[in-house]
């Protein structure tokens, strides 16, 4: 396998696993980056999705949304900001040129299922919540989340994918992280830290995917999750 | 700015968007249609292509670089398997939408397996599809932008060109004319579907695109 | 002509569908199967035309083995009418109607004349024809289906369920249509319903199906509410199985009385006359056609004045009549029941008076035409 030979003769030199272009330290930047989007990008999604899910307002929004955002092009948008921005003596700041992108593209994904999910609830079951005298806030917490819950961690886990994709691009902009190797290896014509680079990116998103499969057999009910599974 | 390049580019980023979720569809329909008869294998089907979509689009077109070079062909694949996530669930859903006393009917009536597939089921099943269709070619075209890294030119080529040169108005066209390129195929495949699907009732409930499905995601696709 | 041998339904988890079941459908006749849910009454319909295969026994259509054909072949040749209609959304109404002849090849412009003499035939205006099926009204939709179940004009008509799924007075005029229909078609009709007074209604033979698949009694209407095999089919058929029997007592059969009619122009005091003569409280007064008007009181037409006519009197409502060809002694002692005179008013096919009823008359007939029985040594008669 080409691809592999390539990828192995970079990884194996002992060189490549010290230091700041180190590949553990690359790792950890990606896993930072994402990690600090898809909680900023949650913290604005999760709750917005379950007020227009349990409230229906903006749901309008929310439909339009799901349909235009894939449209946008990631290289556009971390260059338009990274070119907007520019280099600024606040570290912050200058963050926000990636931030934003990954935060962004991370935040619909995550929206869209938290909403479809609290909107989906079973309406015979908001009605014996209400019926129960529970109120708003109540159904929100006792019912409505609980049972979308499956579709958050969905949403979730779609929102990671992206992020991580994101990330891995927005070494074009100068980012750090293991897309640093792919966009280094292919300005200086080296295949061998290239392969080595895609192929951790690789490793790193079906990581991050089993990461949510546990997540999802921790967070999700167990009745819920038969549910589901029986489609 | 340099406008002369643009309808080519424009043509590119266009069949590096359609190509893929043409061929997506022509792998789709049977590999739909088989685990709709064959349920077990729709699971193991489903996993693959969520994994397969897992990966970023940048690092499939690397893996595939030593076998198909800096070809239009390296982008094609993987965004064509990313289409697959989409399109394959859509397929089984559609199928799987046909009410069970028209397939009954259809049945008793004398249809064949095939035949009713053919006459009844699928035609029934495309607006489901039409609905995967659109997510693919709208992703497809944005992602192809990602390929203008590994120097297969799109649009994308205005956006690093713009970038370089700290040029932001490029990064603007550019960007622009990739959501408005996707924008239009998304509106033609609906003005294609209204030409298919005549008998659709025409004030149907205002849903999200039929995509979202769960378990296991059938993920409404992005720009990565 | 439909023979069911010796046929059994047994699934792979042990459950016995149909037990043993000898059957004949007579051709040209309605046969309706019915009983309770899970007693193997839609199974036995779908393997008529092969949808289920029998596990043991055979099936004969017009003495051949069904299993010796090819089932869409089969298929085509009969027709199958489903509870929800099952038709196609994505095709017009015509179309639908001519999806079986476009299949056994007849050509898109013979298959939709087709379709408008159905749509004729089951009582739809032929503007429908290229509407799609979301556009039509449950009811329509059951037309439709039928229309499409008849369109390749086969021999043998399925229907499962067909008029459940539609409210009471819709299914009543479906109910009649298929009566009109098969009067006209003579099909071999079998028909699936969990409806009793529905089976009576329509079937020419009724086979009554217990709880795991096994016949109970296979009967006309009729002989089933005179004479019902044991308990299980007498508490299935329902309380007031006597009156219902009403039903297939024709009313002909009545003597009716026209003594207390009356002519609106006769003079008063010779109808009182006359009412006093025959000891008659109540005179149904007609006009110059012979129709009635209504119940004049004879004690009233005393007091009117001398040049008053019957037609004068203050008249009470005549109520309900029933048709002295055309309906049963049911209907007859009904129109009685609801009369205000206690007697009901029977009129010919033009709407004329004949005569009235009386309670005596009704109770003679309904003697008359099942005897009292002496009592027999098992207790029943």
């Amino acid at each position: 396998m080409r691809f592999l030979s390539y990828a192995w003769d970079w990884l194996k030199q002992p060189a490549q696993w010290h230091g700041p272009d180190g590949i553990p330290i690359r790792i950890l930047e990606q896993l930072y980056y994402t990690g600090l989007s898809l909680l900023i990008a949650a913290l604005i999604a999760i709750p917005l999705g379950i007020l227009i899910g349990h409230t229906g307002r903006g749901a309008a929004l929310v439909v339009n949304l799901a349909n235009a955002w894939r449209a946008i092009p990631t290289l556009g948008l971390l260059t338009l900001l990274a070119v907007t921005i520019g280099f600024s003596a606040v570290a912050w700041v200058s963050a926000l040129a990636w931030l934003i992108p990954l935060v962004v593209l991370g935040i619909p994904p995550i929206l869209v299922n938290t909403y479809e999910g609290v909107a989906g609830v079973d309406p015979e079951l908001k009605d014996a919540a209400r019926g129960m005298g529970m109120t708003s806030w109540q159904q929100v917490r006792k019912v409505e989340v609980p049972v979308a819950t499956p579709l958050m961690v969905l949403g979730l886990r779609t929102g990671a994918i992206f992020v991580v994709a994101t990330a891995t691009i927005a070494a074009y902009i100068g980012l750090g992280g293991l897309g640093r190797y792919i966009i280094d290896g292919l300005a200086t014509d080296n295949y061998g830290e290239v392969a080595g680079g895609a192929l951790f990116v690789v490793v790193l998103a079906l990581a991050v995917q089993a990461v949510f499969v546990g997540v999802r057999r921790l967070a999700v009910p167990a009745g819920l999750r038969q549910q589901a599974r029986r489609t | 700015m340099d406008w002369s390049q643009v309808p080519e580019l424009t043509w590119e980023s266009n069949k590096l968007g359609v190509l893929p979720a043409l061929f997506g569809l022509i792998i789709s329909v049977p590999l739909g249609i088989v685990c709709v008869r064959w349920r077990w294998l729709y699971p193991p089907v489903l996993s693959t292509t969520s994994v397969l979509y897992a990966i970023p689009s940048l690092a499939l077109f690397i893996v595939l670089i030593p076998y198909t070079g800096l070809t239009d062909t390296t982008v094609i694949i993987p965004l064509t398997l990313f289409s697959l996530c989409v399109l394959v669930p859509n397929v089984v859903d559609g199928l799987r939408s046909v009410p069970d006393p028209v397939r009954d009917a259809a049945t008793a009536m004398g249809f064949g397996t095939l035949r009713r597939l053919v006459q009844v089921e699928l035609p029934i099943a495309v607006p489901v599809v039409i609905a995967g269709l659109r997510v693919a070619v709208v992703s497809s075209i944005s992602l192809a932008s990602v390929g203008q890294l590994i120097g297969v030119s799109s649009l994308g080529y205005l956006i690093v060109d713009g970038y370089q040169r700290a040029f932001l108005t490029e990064i603007l066209v550019g960007g622009g004319l990739i959501i408005a390129l996707a924008l239009v195929c998304d509106l033609l495949l609906v003005l294609v579907r209204r030409l298919l699907t005549p008998w659709r009732p025409r004030r149907t409930r205002r849903q999200l695109p039929e995509v979202v499905a769960e378990p296991v995601p059938a993920l409404a696709g992005g720009a990565r | 002509m439909i023979t069911f041998e010796g046929v059994t339904k047994r699934y792979p988890g042990g459950t016995l569908a149909v037990d043993d079941l000898n059957l004949e459908v007579p051709a040209g006749q309605t046969m309706v199967l019915v009983g309770p849910s899970g007693c193997g009454k839609t199974t036995t319909l779908r393997m008529i035309n092969r949808l289920i295969d029998p596990t043991s026994g055979r099936i004969l259509l017009d003495g051949r083995d069904i299993q010796q054909s090819d089932p869409p072949a089969l298929r085509r040749g009969i027709g199958y009418v489903i509870q929800q209609a099952g038709l196609f959304p994505h095709r017009t109404i015509e179309d639908n109607i001519g999806t079986v002849p476009m299949l056994i090849g007849w050509g898109k412009a013979k298959s939709r004349a087709r379709a408008r003499e159905l749509m004729k035939l089951v009582g739809l205006d032929e503007s429908l024809g290229r509407r799609y099926p979301h556009q039509l009204s449950g009811g329509q939709q059951q037309r439709v289906g039928v229309a499409r179940a008849l369109a390749a004009d086969p021999p043998v008509l399925l229907m499962d369920e067909p008029f459940s799924a539609v409210d009471p007075i819709v299914r009543a005029t479906l109910q009649d249509e298929l009566l009109r229909l098969q009067a006209e078609l003579h099909k071999t009709v079998v028909l699936v319903t969990h409806d009793v007074e529905e089976a009576i209604k329509v079937g020419d033979q009724v086979a009554i199906f217990r709880p795991g698949g096994r016949l109970a009694q296979v009967d006309s209407p009729e002989r089933l509410l005179t004479a019902p095999a044991d308990s299980y089919v007498e508490s299935f058929l329902g309380f007031d199985r006597g009156i219902r029997r009403l039903s297939f007592l024709a009313a002909s059969g009545l003597s009716l009385d026209d003594t207390a009619v009356v002519s609106a122009s006769t003079p008063a005091w010779e109808a009182a006359e006359h009412a006093a003569r025959t000891g008659e409280p109540w005179l149904l007064v007609t006009d110059a056609g012979r129709k009635p008007r209504g119940w004049a009181a004879s004690v009233e037409l005393r007091a009117l004045p001398r040049e008053a006519t019957v037609g004068d009197a203050r008249l009470s409502p005549y109520g309900h009549t029933f048709g002295v060809s055309t309906d049963s002694l049911r209907a007859a002692l009904d129109a009685t029941l609801l009369s205000p005179a206690g007697r009901a008013v029977g009129v010919d096919d033009q709407g004329r008076v004949v005569g009235v009823t009386s309670y005596e008359r009704l109770g003679a007939a309904a003697e008359a035409a099942e005897p009292a029985a002496e009592p027999s040594p098992s207790g029943r008669s």
